[in-house]
């Protein structure tokens, strides 16, 4: 035997079956995309917050004065811990290292095995500073020496067997032409998932000094791609900390204070979600599609409540009696509101069983999409949110039809029929045209998104992405990089070849250059022979690179982003920064489009390990199997790990494409949810006017005008929506596109597409109760009265 | 004691253009153990009257004193608290809860008076066998007769032993038989102490009354007492 106010509220649901469908298929729906939301926002907020020292930990920055503003960065001068440890009484540990994208990857040898493997230098106190539990080795002691090296456990067990077997063992490293042999000095667990770096071995940072011939004491003049953390002491104030830290440049460098650099940090664990800084103010980052997903899903549970709410009081003409009668007995308005509310929160949490349902049915793909493993897990947390999420959209949407219902007179309602306020009539179709904006809303996202993405593969970059192959040498290819790469250009199949440090798209070393009195930040790539023809680049004067040009170790080939910028009229031959400019390229987007084309160099570099191969279109893996022979016979046991450029071009656009397909999905959901939302009003309209309906037939009117009297009131609701969301979507999606410098134009299709799109899906919905109504037996109707 | 004392009640329906007074300064009072009847035509007021004396209603001017106090002041909270206590009704249509078993629709009052489980229990069957009904106790509405379905009305009605006891039309949707029945059963009330007050247009119906109040355009015409018909 169910409890009381559960009997009651299923009997109802027996009763109005069709109304506790569309309300379970609603909420559930709606639910279970807040839930997928939920999952999504609680991972990337989890990021870099696993460390003890989390709270205390914060990440060195430094900002400076630039024509163009504030420039904020991660970089900070060399050897910066030392100073600010002997300096700083309030820092407990600090540590400087150098960034994960700062190098290819290195390749590990040991006992004839080869491994490729991303190594950051660090400081000693890196163990302390952060929680990468060592299986092997003491955190205060394992980067000491010099020669030493971390490995991470799975390293360790691929190289040696064990953590504990590989202690002491001879590890030689090799990146580009450098190599080194160290000695396992310890063993970590291993990086999380949801670290922001990834990483599987870790050099002392002394190490990297010797070989950089750096010197021993800080040069505050210096700029520096350096990394610097620090943990402060348990008590510390950090406002205070940050106070003296800002001063801190000014008294040491004159060059400094003239620069305007000044130092401050940031908590550790922000950098993630907050990584975004214009003109020296944090102005988001990841946050933003955090915050953006949070609102959507927030607009999806609006709209399902609003749903459940017009389905109620559509429903009410069959309830309000029972209100009636119940007020008549000496029940209290209170007593009411509390069963109809709890009649919501009950329908909400039917609906979480079913959400909970979907979401694990849909949870491989949003994890795929996501690029997260996401899982339900059911920790206190989850339970907790999800609890809440029922509970919440449960009150939202039963207080409307709580209050309204409750609110009559019992003698207005006790004979059954539902009393006509015009507010109430406002207020069930504002309900509806907040539905359909946000809808429409929705679809204009994606209309856009969509657009920009399409925009995006169709723009032309200035250089040809197609066939290119990209991949890190190491080994005697390295080491021979000039003759590897010679041999490389004779395999058949293979167009072009070159080389380019790090990779050719992504954020490049950016310094200041001056030429006569002006002065310009200028990105450089180094590269080597014949990248301009491998890339397809255009060249608009002068020359490429070439061997028999033995002064080309000075010389540099220019874009005309600086050209233009430096006002120079006749670039070949000028020299700038030392060198001497031999050629100029039509710009090239070596960024993603959101980002301008701005001045860059190219400055000649031979040594470099990035190879880029242009391969001749349709026979790509034959080509490729003769690149790995030949690997292979210059490296016996290394494996050649290549990507293609096309896909090093898409994955600047990650973020973009999941938030077109979230888009996709959001709208869909929304649409799903809003025609189901007004099929409630359409039966409503057509019970409230069934009177009226029997009388126009029964004096001769035609089904489809009768059709047409119940779809235009509606049809009127949907255009006024259409209008309202059309300008707040341009305003909305404008800003969206303001993050790419490179943009679609708007076009009037967009709104025209979304306008007739959710007008037709409107139409179709309200016809079919609409033809429902028209075709009853007129008797029926007036005898019913 | 005076059970019901109006003075100059007033009760106006007002729609954009139309202003109708429904009821016209109605004054009348009737002592406890009383039976009334009140009588008139359709939309002479009658049942405009009886939604404000069951407190179901606002007057719109007037006085109306129930239980000897003064209720045309009240609060929603204060008038839901005097119907639950105090007033008991019995309507044309029944107006059962079609959702609720015959037990439970019994039942309703004594749980918006907080009365606990096992008492519910015990009080509901008893009013339930005094009307016949126990053994249709698990019934829906929809699955009983109209007569049995206004007994069920009635004895949820009388279940926590109001003073006041508020028809309106009750047998107007039954057949006579049933119609008998159940004005049987509201005399007995009547002689067992509770008064009653009843909406008729039916002077077979009003002969059960002890008086007679009729009613013509919101106006009191005429009072009179049984021995006076």
């Amino acid at each position: 035997m169910l409890p009381y106010p559960l009997l009651l509220i299923y009997r109802n649901f027996k009763r109005f079956k069709s109304t506790f469908f569309i309300n379970l298929i609603g909420l559930s729906t709606g639910l279970a995309g807040a839930l997928l939301v939920y999952l999504w926002i609680s991972d990337e907020r989890s990021f870099d917050r696993y460390h003890a020292l989390d709270g205390r930990l914060y990440q060195v920055m430094e900002n400076r004065r630039t024509a163009a503003g504030i420039a904020t960065q991660t970089g900070t001068v060399p050897l910066l811990a030392e100073a600010l440890r002997r300096e700083m009484p309030e820092i407990e540990f600090v540590a400087t290292t150098t960034p994960v994208p700062f190098f290819p990857a290195f390749t590990l040898a040991a006992g004839g095995q080869h491994l490729t493997a991303v190594a950051k230098y660090a400081d000693p106190a890196f163990f302390q500073l952060f929680s990468y539990p060592l299986l092997v080795g003491t955190p205060a002691t394992v980067l000491r020496d010099k020669h030493a090296i971390v490995l991470s456990e799975a390293l360790a067990i691929k190289l040696f067997r064990s953590p504990q077997n590989s202690l002491g063992k001879a590890v030689e490293w090799q990146m580009a032409d450098r190599k080194q042999t160290c000695l396992v000095a310890g063993v970590f667990a291993g990086v999380p998932r949801n670290s922001s770096e990834q990483f599987g071995c870790v050099l002392p940072f002394a190490s990297f000094k010797d070989q950089m011939q750096m010197s021993e004491t800080i040069k505050w003049d210096d700029d520096g791609p350096f990394n610097t953390y620090l943990a402060l002491k348990e008590g510390a104030d950090p406002a205070q900390f940050q106070a003296k830290l800002a001063g801190l440049l000014k008294t040491k460098s004159a060059q400094a204070q003239a620069r305007g650099r000044t130092l401050f940090v940031r908590p550790f664990s922000a950098g993630y979600l907050h990584g975004t800084y214009e003109n020296g103010v944090a102005t988001g980052g990841r946050i933003a599609y955090v915050r953006l997903f949070a609102l959507i899903a927030g607009l999806i549970l609006v709209i399902a409540s609003i749903n459940f709410m017009n389905l109620f009081t559509a429903k009410a003409s069959r309830r309000v009696k029972e209100v009636g009668i119940r007020k008549a007995l000496g029940a209290s308005r209170a007593a009411l509101v509390g069963q109809y509310l709890t009649e919501s929160v009950v329908m909400a949490l039917l609906a979480l069983v079913v959400a909970v349902g979907l979401v694990q049915l849909v949870l491989p793909q949003f994890s795929a999409l996501t690029g997260k493993p996401l899982a339900l897990r059911w920790e206190p947390q989850l339970v907790g949110a999800s609890l809440a999420l029922a509970l919440g959209t449960g009150l939202l949407a039963g207080s409307y039809p709580a209050f309204y219902l409750s609110g009559f007179q019992p003698a207005a309602v006790l004979k059954g029929k539902l009393p006509t306020r015009a507010g109430d009539v406002w207020t069930r179709q504002g309900l509806v045209v907040l539905q359909f904006t946000l809808s429409v809303l929705f679809i204009v996202a994606v209309v856009v998104v969509n657009a920009q993405l399409a925009f995006v593969q169709r723009q032309p970059l200035g250089y040809d992405k197609a066939h290119v192959l990209r991949f890190d040498t190491g080994g005697k290819a390295a080491r021979q990089q000039a003759a590897f790469l010679a041999e490389v250009k004779q395999l058949p199949g293979v167009v072009q070849a070159s080389s380019v440090l790090g990779g050719f798209l992504g954020g490049r070393y950016v310094a200041e250059m001056s030429w006569r009195v002006k002065r310009l930040p200028v990105a450089t790539m180094l590269v080597n022979y014949d990248l301009v023809e491998t890339m397809g680049l255009h060249l608009v004067a002068g020359r490429s690179f070439a061997p028999q040009f033995r002064a080309d170790s000075a010389a540099i080939i220019v874009n005309q982003a600086l050209v233009a910028g430096l006002g120079m009229p006749d670039p070949v031959g000028q020299r700038l920064d030392g060198a001497r400019i031999v050629g100029v390229v039509r710009d090239f987007h070596y960024e993603s489009l959101h980002e301008k084309i701005k001045p860059l160099l190219l400055r000649l570099d031979p040594q470099i390990n990035t190879v880029l191969v242009k391969l001749q279109p349709n026979a790509e893996q034959a080509t490729i199997a003769r690149l790995q022979q030949l690997y292979a016979a210059y490296n016996p046991g290394f494996t050649l790990d290549y990507t293609f450029l096309d896909a090093d071009y898409q994955a600047q656009y990650v973020a973009e494409r999941r938030v077109a397909v979230l888009a996709r999905y959001f709208a869909g959901l929304a649409i799903l949810i809003s025609a189901l939302g007004l099929l409630g009003l359409a039966a409503f309209t057509a019970e409230r006017r069934r009177k009226e309906i029997g009388i126009r037939k029964a004096l001769g009117a035609s089904e489809l005008s009768i059709v047409w009297l119940l779809t235009s009131s509606l049809t009127w609701l949907v255009v006024i929506a259409i209008a309202l969301a059309l300008p707040l979507s341009y305003l909305l999606m404008q800003r969206w596109l303001e993050g790419f410098a490179y943009r679609v134009a708007w076009q009037w299709w967009y709104f025209a597409a979304a306008g007739m799109g959710a007008l037709l899906i409107a139409w179709l919905t309200v016809s079919v109760q609409a033809w429902r109504a028209a075709r009853r037996n007129p008797v029926l109707s007036l005898r019913a009265e | 004691m005076l059970i019901i004392k109006t003075e100059n009640l007033e009760k106006v329906y007002r729609t954009e253009e139309v202003q109708t007074k429904a009821l016209n300064h109605v004054s009348l009072t009737v002592e406890q153990g009383e039976f009334v009847a009140i009588m008139g035509p359709s939309g002479c007021g009658k049942s405009t009257l009886l939604n404000l004396l069951g407190l179901l209603d606002e007057p719109d001017g007037g006085s109306l004193q129930l239980l000897g106090t003064e209720t045309s002041r009240y609060s929603e909270r204060q008038r839901a608290e005097l119907r639950k206590r105090s007033l008991g009704f019995v309507f044309q249509s029944f107006n059962l809860i079609d959702e609720l078993t015959v037990f439970e629709n019994v039942e309703l009052p004594l749980r918006y008076l907080g009365v606990g489980a096992a008492e519910r229990r015990q009080r509901v069957e008893q009013v339930l066998e005094k009307m016949q009904l126990l053994h249709r106790r698990n019934h829906f509405p929809l699955q009983l007769s109209g007569g049995q379905q206004q007994r069920v009305a009635v004895a949820r009605a009388v279940v926590n032993a109001p003073p006041l006891l508020l028809a309106d039309e009750p047998t107007g949707n039954l057949d006579s038989a049933s119609g008998h029945d159940v004005l049987g059963l509201l005399t007995e009330l009547n002689e067992a102490g509770t008064t009653v007050l009843m909406v008729t247009h039916s002077e077979h119906d009003a002969r059960y009354a002890r008086r007679v109040i009729r009613l013509l355009d919101g106006q009191v015409v005429l009072e009179n007492s049984r021995s006076q018909f």
